[in-house]
């Protein structure tokens, strides 16, 4: 379908028209399409062209602005129209949004609008005072600068009853000023951040903000600024821009229309985890932060897991054996998302659209409230076909890629407030509260048990094996010998009882590290030789040397050890260590220049102590 | 390009934007097409800029009285590097 063709109906007077028009606007991607496509709708219209399917009763909308307002409404005009909630518009004069508002009798009252969009003068969201001026005086500008327009908005607001969008202020992108324009707020672009925050963070119920500064930035600050644009007809950006903000308001306006969805339905194999579990196995399938395919997946399950959070119910459509399927969940240690974290869980040979069709009456939603995700167009089409009301999301073809497409999705955004999220704002306030708490700390114990950090140590199991030859081959800093294993090696020491092997998971409160570090070491004689020890670089100094040591101890002991042997192998990497062993107790008893042995005497060790709490230590599943 | 080459060339932009056929000449202006309105102006200033990759400066599209003194100002910004 190209843009001629639609020129072709329109010429002719055929209402397939309409529905071309229609999908054409969909996949417009710059100003001069749409605004092209939209000067059509309008001669369609001023030809009568039959329009199937019943006639909407538009909203008033009406905007004002210290702006053009002009070709900006056309291209929110028609896209209204385009996504059914058409729209009569009423214009502001030029820059008299003030008096507009503050007149009661002005036409703007008349007009009596449902939505009143407000853009106000970019010239005037400037300080007037000096750069050196006092932070205090400087600051109460700002505050006053977004008061006295959220006073505007509030007015109209209370006058008419209609939603208020208001735009906040672009930012500069120019390097005028240079560093200082940070150190100061009486720049532009620090005065403008401040502005945009006083406006977000008070607009009262029934005024939303239509965040200008963040699609300028999104666009690119160079890309949506036009000097030659203001100063021949006052228009508020580049086209560039003006496409971004007609699309925000257009979305704006169906979400005061439209509740977001409720529901997230996630296919499994290469949705959730790189392959096909049925195929791949447990130890096949790509998950964790140990290969970059895998640690894309796992990011998507976490940004999963936070709309969970946010209040969107997860389910599971999957072609596959449900026995297959659950395993992941069940026994994978590089998942995020559990089975308790999903509301109704289809594994089954049965399509795609029945299986969710299914779901709605189970969860008592309608289907419309059902969004879709599938790395599989087939599966995606007989949804669309079939069960036409689920809005569906084709990922891919890159993994890394599944979580911006989620999070550009536009379908999930919160609406109002609710007091379920008022609910939860109280818990992100004692949240708030601790991590000041940890950031007021100025003692490093303090600070760790403010963390309240979690290990678990396993012993090598099947399943880790991969991603323990994976962090064993590319660790090179903190790693004591730079030993490389493959996956059958892992597997070698595992099986053969004079070696002992674990790995250390580590969570705090803010998330979960993962597998961070590895150690394998073998009884000899009655000493336990260090063979490996290596550690993630990110959670250097966090007491989990000491939890290492603490735990070798125990094991040699176990294994009749009454001396721990550790060798240290340099290379170009791992200076950082060359004095671990000295820094952790253990005496140098040999030095050359490619080795530095050491030695610890187990008969009166005492278990160092940490500020980490172990969930499990390896050899003891409980 | 010459001036007629300019003309052939934004007779193919014209096609597009309008629903009426309209005849490019030297002469011809926006007073003389009743669909050329403000709106149309603006579909056609951003198509023109693209396809011939120049960008006008600010004030002068309103000096062109003419499709031949418009054609002789995007030879002109053809000419700047």
């Amino acid at each position: 379908m190209e843009i001629s063709d639609l020129k072709a109906l329109l010429i002719s007077g055929n209402p397939d028209f309409w529905p071309k028009l229609a999908a054409l606007t969909g996949q417009a991607h710059d100003f001069e399409e749409l605004f092209l496509l939209s000067s059509w709708r309008k001669k369609a219209r001023a030809r009568n062209l039959a329009r199937p399917g019943p006639e909407i009763p538009p909203l008033k909308l009406a905007l004002l602005g210290g702006c053009s307002l002009y070709p900006l409404h056309e291209l929110l005009a028609h896209l209204c129209e385009i996504q059914g909630t058409p729209v009569e518009v009423w214009l502001g004069d030029y820059d008299n949004y003030v008096a507009e508002i503050m007149d009661e009798t002005s036409g703007l009252y008349a007009f009596a609008p449902n939505v009143v969009w407000l853009l106000p003068a970019e010239g005037r969201c400037q300080y007037s005072g000096a750069l050196t001026d006092p932070r205090t005086v400087q600051q109460a500008e700002a505050v006053k600068t977004a008061e006295s327009l959220l006073e505007l908005a509030r007015r109209v607001n209370t006058l008419t009853g209609a939603e208020v969008l208001l735009t906040n202020f672009r930012l500069p992108a120019r390097h005028d000023l240079g560093a200082y324009r940070s150190h100061t707020l009486g720049a532009d672009w620090t005065f403008r951040k401040w502005v945009n925050l006083e406006l977000g963070l008070n607009a009262p119920a029934g005024v939303r903000i239509c965040d200008l500064e963040f699609l300028a930035a999104r666009l690119g600050g160079l890309r949506a600024a036009d000097p030659r644009g203001w100063f021949e007809t006052k228009q508020p950006g580049s086209p560039a821009l003006l496409f971004e903000l007609a699309r925000e308001a257009a979305h704006l306006i169906a979400a005061l229309k439209r509740a977001p969805k409720k529901v997230l339905v996630l296919d499994l194999d290469n949705t959730l985890w790189g392959g096909v579990v049925a195929d791949d196995g447990l130890e096949g399938i790509e998950l964790g932060d140990t290969s970059p395919r895998g640690e894309a997946f796992k990011a998507f399950q976490k940004y999963i897991a936070s709309l969970k959070q946010r209040g969107v119910l997860l389910a599971v459509c999957s072609k596959n054996d449900h026995d297959k399927a659950v395993e992941p969940f069940e026994k994978h240690p590089e998942m995020v998302l559990r089975l308790t974290d999903i509301v109704n869980f289809k594994a089954n040979w049965e399509p795609k659209s029945e299986n969710i069709r299914r779901m709605a009456p189970e969860l008592n939603l309608g289907l419309d409230s059902f969004v879709f995700v599938d790395d599989n167009p087939a599966e995606i089409d007989i949804v669309r076909q079939f069960a036409p009301e689920v809005t569906t999301l084709l990922l891919g073809p890159d993994s890394s890629e599944y979580v911006a497409q989620l999070q550009d999705c536009r379908l999930f955004e919160p609406g109002s407030i609710t007091a379920e999220d008022a609910e939860r704002t109280r818990q992100y306030q004692a949240e708030a509260g601790r991590q000041a708490l940890a950031a007021s700390v100025t003692d490093m114990d303090s600070y760790l048990a403010s963390l309240a950090m979690e290990a678990s140590i396993s012993e090598f199991t099947v399943v880790d094996a991969p991603r323990l030859s994976q962090l064993i081959n590319k660790s090179n800093q903190f790693n004591l010998t730079t030993r490389r294993r493959s996956e059958a090696e892992v597997l070698a020491v595992m099986n053969d009882p004079a070696w002992v092997g674990f790995s250390v998971r580590l969570k705090d409160r803010f998330g979960d590290h993962g597998l961070i570090s590895i150690v394998i070491g073998r009884a000899v004689a009655g000493t336990l030789e260090i063979d490996t020890w290596l550690m993630s670089c990110r959670v250097l100094k966090r007491q989990v040397e000491e939890t290492v040591l603490n735990e070798l101890v125990r094991l040699a002991r176990a294994r009749g050890c009454h001396r721990l042997e550790g060798l240290y192998l340099p290379t170009a990497k791992n200076g950082m260590v060359r004095d671990f062993y000295g820094r952790m107790g253990l005496t140098l008893t040999a030095e050359s220049d490619t080795r530095r042995v050491f030695e610890l005497t187990l008969e009166n060790f005492q278990p160092r102590p940490t500020r980490i709490t172990l969930t499990r230590r390896a050899y003891e599943p409980n | 390009m010459n001036q007629t080459e300019v003309i052939a060339k934004l007779q193919t932009i014209f096609d597009t934007v309008f629903l009426e056929p309209v005849v490019l000449t030297p002469a011809i202006s926006a007073k003389d097409v009743p669909e050329w309105d403000s709106l149309t102006h603006i579909s056609l200033m951003v198509a023109v800029e693209k396809a011939f990759g120049v960008r006008f400066r600010v004030g002068e599209v309103e000096t062109a009285k003419n499709i031949g003194e418009f054609a002789d100002l995007i030879r002109k910004r053809q000419q700047e590097p």
